[in-house]
């Protein structure tokens, strides 16, 4: 194979960087998960679906996306300051670095949102009301689907809305100054990477770039049907009516010519 | 049910003042979502049916007014409907509408990022198992072409963002899915790009530089700074005369101004002089009333808010009633419209009809107006001055009176005084007559003014004024200075305290100055007035500003 040869062709010394690919790939998949679940519970931020279990999901994903933003950071940056890789494993390492920074900028975004939104809608003052955007439900699936853990227990104090502030600002600073750090120690151009994934493929099933913990996408037929009025609703009634009355006008012809064929008889 | 409005001063606001800034509004409108959702004192939302399964809350919106309201919120993205969710109005039936979550808010700090929408679609593709709608295909396609290198990523958090989604129970995903899709109509309309950039108006260049080049061409020689303006541009020559001539209200106007009603008729309207020409025409051609409408509508425009109501109730009863006193010809239409308008008048009512009177004008009686003996005759009438005989000074630019020197010239003029008693306690007024024999250099006062600066007069000491006691000190210090170089222009005049030999001098000097000016324009003096003369004597000085202090004498000045 190629690489087998381009081994050779290096002095045989090569190192096999497959391994610490697949490492890399993985964490920066946990990292993207994270990132994704973080995102979906500062939306549900400021709504009625805010409580202090969401204010302590909040903090919990967060302090978990920074690990993993530290450990990504440290492996990346020491693989690209590395000068004897290959020119192929560069180029995969710099796409990785692309990805992991984009991660980032996303994560950066939303803490500073979550920052804001939690100062403006603080849980316990009772003339500051929640916006009623008809999500009840509570979000704790998906800080579980975050931290990797069957159920989320639940342990904060119950002024977590506030206290936690202080630290989020903190956290803050920190992320930004990461990445500004990250921005002058790696020279990465991000334009000049070229992705492996073509438009659609997230359609593709199992196409990921490397072992995400949940298989396989569902594609799910979910719509917000408000618009068709439960049209799939009626769609089904009319079908089930359908087979009824056809059934019924069945037993009726049955019916009838077994009357027809006594009475003939 | 919105039924009553809870704000009605930000309602007043959303619906009349289009300056409002994006930013202002946003604020309002968060503080508005905010006080809806009080329980006691905010909207009531109620459950809606959906799979039978727990309602998901909404609202409904049922009167104008809060509708009018609603439409603001709905417009900036705070609240979605539920059905028809690409049009985002409040429409006047029973249809229900839902809050925005904050993390969705339309805010200015927080740009609409191209990554998240690519990220958006990615999910939709998913969902919708890659049929997407035409203008998402589209901007897919070209968000893939751009962000390329991005793209591994926007298919990963996709993927993410998905399964996180899935996580939740089905009404609150149901929910989260039209909030995102209601952020992304605000964000994003669902405008085919393509098509919207080819139906967009475009004029030809050769069309808009041919029309820039016409009014180029028309207005060049009419511009004081590209042309000579007459008799001479003010700014260079410091001479007046410019500006009396082309008063607003002037007898007599001036050719060029003449000709720039010619141009246009805006030119016509627009030039006071003007309007009371074509006024007077209009009067002989029994259709005054048109103007009078479209006079009494700017001033509608322009006026005080508090004014508003009558002035339009005077306009309504004069011109546009039945049976008015000047009832003016507008078509059936616009008149509904602005008799409709009036019921609550405001500002701009008036637009409608106000235009088509205008154009009406514009189309018949300017043209026959242009014809007319009255124009002809104001024409004919029309006065070209003279351009101003010192040419040749204005190729050197002579220094003018700075605000500085005026004012070190006052406070040295001030010291004087306070340490002079005064010669003459009388400011004594006379008539202009004696002072142009002043003026015209025949009076042995030897502060004979030739020059073509701004003759402005002094006073005694009882009545200064600020500018005489400049001129007192502009002289005193002149004096000294023009003794000794004999140049410049402008002519200082002897307080009543200095010597004969001085004064002397200084009448050598200004006839010399006289002679190479060669020319006296009585008639420049004659049209200003001055405000205190002084009569001859020995106290009295008469001297004009001048302005033209040799460009060496402000250093001396100071040292003086």
């Amino acid at each position: 194979p190629a690489h087998f040869q381009e081994e050779i062709a290096n002095g045989g010394t090569h190192f096999d960087h497959t391994p610490v690919r697949n490492e890399c790939k993985t964490m920066l998949d946990a990292l993207n998960k994270v990132t994704a679940c973080y995102r979906h519970l500062v939306i549900a931020l400021g709504s009625t679906s805010d409580s202090q279990n969401l204010r302590e999901e909040l903090k919990r994903t967060r302090k978990k996306a920074q690990e993993l933003a530290v450990a990504n950071r440290t492996k990346l940056t020491s693989l690209l300051k590395d000068k004897s890789i290959s020119k192929e494993d560069r180029a995969e390492y710099e796409r990785l670095w692309v990805l992991f920074s984009s991660s980032m900028e996303l994560l950066e975004v939303d803490m500073k949102r979550s920052l804001e939104i939690g100062q403006d809608f603080p849980l316990k003052v009772p003339t500051r009301h929640l916006i009623q955007t008809g999500m009840t439900g509570s979000t704790t699936t998906v800080a579980a689907r975050a931290m990797s853990v069957q159920n989320m227990k639940y342990e904060a104090d119950s002024n977590i809305d506030t206290a936690d502030l202080r630290d989020l600002q903190s956290e803050i600073s920190q992320v930004t100054q990461m990445m500004e750090e990250m921005e002058m120690k790696v020279q990465v151009a991000p334009w000049a990477v070229e992705a492996k994934q073509e438009a659609g493929a997230e359609l593709k099933s199992n196409m990921s770039v490397g072992n995400s913990s949940v298989g396989v996408i569902s594609i799910c037929e979910e719509e917000p049907k408000e618009e068709e009025g439960g049209g799939g609703n009626r769609d089904a009634g009319f079908a089930s009516i359908c087979a009824v009355l056809v059934f019924l006008v069945i037993i009726t012809v049955a019916v009838v010519l077994g009357y027809l064929v006594i009475n003939m008889s | 049910m919105v039924t009553s409005n809870p704000a009605p001063a930000l309602h007043n606001q959303l619906s009349w003042k289009p300056r409002l800034t994006a930013h202002h509004l946003s604020l309002q409108a968060e503080k508005l979502m905010l006080e809806m959702q009080d329980p006691k004192t905010g909207v009531k939302s109620q459950p809606q049916r959906l799979f039978n399964s727990p309602a998901p809350l909404s609202v409904c919106f049922s009167s104008a007014e809060a509708r009018s309201f609603g439409s603001t919120l709905v417009a900036l993205g705070y609240i979605y409907p539920l059905r028809d969710h690409k049009r985002l109005v409040i429409k006047p039936d029973a249809s229900l509408y839902r809050f925005q979550t904050p993390y969705f808010w339309p805010t200015q700090q927080w740009p609409v990022e191209d990554t998240d929408y690519a990220i958006y679609l990615a999910k939709r593709n998913i969902r919708k198992k890659g049929i997407l709608e035409l203008h998402e295909q589209e901007q897919y396609n070209r968000l893939h072409k751009w962000m390329n290198h991005k793209w591994d990523f926007i298919v990963m958090q996709a993927k993410e963002q998905y399964r996180a989604a899935k996580e939740r129970k089905k009404p609150d995903r149901v929910v989260f899915e039209c909030q995102e899709r209601a952020y992304w109509v605000v964000h994003r309309p669902p405008m085919i790009f393509t098509q919207q950039s080819i139906m967009r108006p475009r004029v030809k260049s050769s069309v808009s530089i041919g029309a820039l080049v016409k009014y180029c061409a028309t207005y060049r020689s009419h511009d004081p700074f590209l042309s000579n303006c007459l008799p001479s541009n003010p700014w260079l020559t410091d001479d007046v005369t410019y500006w009396t001539l082309n008063m607003p209200n002037v007898e007599i106007p001036t050719k060029m101004r003449v000709e720039r009603w010619t141009f246009s008729f805006g030119e016509l309207l627009s030039d006071p002089r003007g309007r009371n020409d074509f006024r007077l025409f209009l009067k002989k051609e029994f259709s005054g009333e048109n103007l009078a409408f479209w006079e009494s509508c700017e001033d509608l425009k322009w006026g005080t808010a508090a004014t508003m109501r009558e002035k339009a109730e005077q306009i309504y009863k004069t011109f546009l009633a039945r049976g008015a006193p000047r009832w003016i010809n507008i078509d059936g239409k616009t008149m509904e419209v602005t008799v409709k308008g009036l019921k609550h008048p405001h500002r701009y009512v008036l637009d409608a009809a106000q235009t088509h009177i205008y154009m009406l004008m514009k189309k018949d009686s300017y043209g026959r107006y242009m014809k007319s003996p009255v124009f002809k005759d104001t024409l004919q009438k029309a006065m070209s001055p003279e351009e101003h005989k010192f040419r040749t000074f204005l190729f050197k630019r002579r220094p003018s009176l700075s605000p500085i020197v005026l004012r070190q010239q006052e406070q040295e003029q001030k010291a004087k005084m306070a340490a002079n008693v005064d010669i003459t306690q009388l400011c004594r007024f006379t008539t202009p007559v004696p002072h142009l024999a002043v003026y015209s250099g025949i009076s042995d006062f030897p502060s004979a003014n030739a020059s073509p600066s701004l003759p402005f007069l002094a006073q005694t000491p009882v009545c200064p004024s600020p500018i005489s006691v400049a001129l007192d000190s502009t002289s005193a210090s002149d004096r000294r200075v023009e003794a000794s170089e004999g140049e410049g222009e402008g002519n200082p005049a002897a307080p009543a305290t200095v010597g004969g030999n001085a004064s002397k001098s200084r009448v050598a000097l200004s006839l010399r100055r006289l002679l190479r000016r060669g020319c006296t324009p009585t008639t420049m003096f004659a049209s200003l007035s001055p405000k205190c003369h002084s009569a001859a004597g020995t106290s009295s000085r008469i001297q004009p500003i001048s302005p033209d202090q040799p460009s060496q004498a402000p250093p001396r000045r100071i040292a003086k």
